[in-house]
């Protein structure tokens, strides 16, 4: 039954404040960790991608003008008339990384990434803990993921 | 900031008048030619996208809705851009909140992974399909179901309850299994909140129906992943709310897959859309206490219902 208890006092500090991490397990507090860890890179990687795309510090592959000139069309139909990156595409790219759009295109797929890093991470800490059926689901978890980041099931129109 | 936050304060019904009016004006004042962009420069749209999710930011938290479910029916409704792309920015718009939102959730103990995990699992593979599908099926069809699944959050937003500690008396043996229960510290009160789940199996189902609709629409699913949590788990409010931002984010990565593989994703109208969205959020969050919720929330129920319309009406071609 839920219900609500005095907290013991060994998890509370002077002053009556809580210990952070005194309710959350080691899977939990490193899972924790590493979503701070890579959110913020992904903060910082967006901001920095989307102003070398707009200010055209870096080349586009596709000019800003051409793209919004466009965006009323499907998803299909703009990469059919202009190949827009898609999926990992971008890695073999004619012109290479180092493009404006390309940049911002890599930080949206960091975080796309995000939770795959911090399953990864539970997946770890389950199997060194020996609890396999926590091991077990976050891993299937972990390959769904890892299945929808290799495109094999992204059919579209 | 208390003076800003008391402008606020006063602006908000005018804000909320104007919106209105806004989601009631035919989407052809916005963009009268095909292609819309064709009559404004580009960087307008862009800074209107910024501005528009910043409010809505605002807006959600002190309506207590993610923002992921007032994103998409707007911007399609009233933006040029295609609703592939909207779509794929609605879900990289919720994932990227719940991302922000997670660590300090986890850390305390309200979000839970045990919880979370074995929904997900199921709800990230219903999104993936959903996702496909809604890839697959014309833009119009999907507006017009988009009108229909906004109006239905609507009618769960009214009638859903929320209980602070539901009473869960026993746990399934899938819960038992899933070792579904927990303690957190409640903050407010001091106390230590035991909590305890049950209806594992219905409430699996019903994460594998989320799942898929929030791949579909691009939607970030937390209006229905909360009260499943909540009032069918008997999960504390908080727990679930926290655990409900742990699902979104497994659920939102694994469906953005599909959006970024079919080109669907465009950082020029993600980007702004996150970042907006996020600086809002925390504004909202700070405005928080400050305000009357329970007016804007009701207020936001009227907004979704109206874009939900809005939707519907674009879906039928009208």
């Amino acid at each position: 039954m839920n219900n609500a208890t005095e907290a013991p006092a060994n998890n509370l500090q002077p002053g009556g404040a809580k210990k952070e991490g005194s309710y959350a397990d080691r899977v939990h507090v490193l899972y924790a960790k590493t979503l701070d860890l890579v959110s913020h890179a992904v903060i910082v990687t967006m901001s920095i991608g989307y102003v070398l795309y707009l200010t055209e510090l870096l080349p586009l592959g596709i000019p800003i003008e051409t793209l919004a000139a466009n965006w009323n069309l499907s998803a299909a139909d703009m990469q059919a008339r202009l190949h827009q990156p898609s999926g990992w595409s971008f890695l073999t790219n004619p012109g290479g990384l180092l493009q404006g759009d390309i940049v911002s295109y890599m930080s949206v797929i960091l975080l796309a990434l995000a939770t795959l890093f911090c399953l990864a991470v539970a997946v770890t800490v389950y199997f060194r803990e020996k609890k396999p059926l926590f091991f077990t689901i976050a891993l299937g978890q972990f390959l769904v993921l890892v299945v929808a980041a290799s495109g094999i099931v992204a059919a579209g129109r | 900031m208390k003076h800003s936050a008391s402008i606020v304060h006063r602006m908000l019904p005018a804000l909320i008048v104007l919106g209105m009016v806004t989601l009631m004006t035919p989407a052809e004042a916005f963009c009268a030619a095909a292609p819309a962009s064709a009559g404004a420069p580009w960087w307008i749209w862009v800074v209107g996208l910024f501005v528009f999710s910043f409010i809505l930011g605002i807006v959600a938290v002190l309506g207590g809705v993610g923002g992921g479910v007032l994103f998409v029916p707007i911007v399609s409704s009233f933006f040029p851009f295609h609703l592939d792309y909207v779509r794929g920015a609605g879900l990289l718009v919720a994932l990227a909140g719940s991302l922000a939102a997670g660590p300090p959730l986890l850390r305390k103990g309200l979000a839970d992974l045990k919880l979370g995990l074995p929904m997900a699992l199921i709800g990230s593979v219903s999104s993936i399909a959903g996702a496909i599908v809604g890839l697959l099926l014309p833009a119009r069809e999907i507006q017009l179901m988009l009108g229909i699944v906004v109006l239905g959050v609507t009618v769960i937003m009214i009638t859903s309850g929320k209980s602070g500690y539901p009473a869960v008396r026993k746990q399934d043996s899938l819960s038992r299994i899933l070792q579904l229960s927990g303690v957190y510290y409640e903050e407010f009160s001091r106390h230590e909140v035991s909590w305890q789940a049950h209806r594992t199996p219905v409430a699996m189902l019903l994460f594998f129906v989320i799942g898929f609709i929030g791949g579909m629409f691009g939607l970030g699913a937390g209006f229905a992943n909360v009260p499943v949590y909540n009032l069918l788990m008997g999960v504390p409010l908080k727990v679930s709310v926290a655990t409900s931002g742990l699902v979104l984010s497994i659920n939102g990565s694994a469906a953005a897959w599909v959006y970024i593989f079919n080109g669907a994703v465009l950082p020029l109208i993600t980007v702004p859309s996150i970042a907006g969205m996020m600086i809002g959020s925390k504004i909202g969050a700070k405005l928080l206490p400050k305000v009357n919720t329970k007016t804007i929330r009701m207020t936001v129920i009227a907004i979704l219902a109206l874009s939900g319309i809005r939707s519907l009406l674009k879906g039928l071609g009208i």
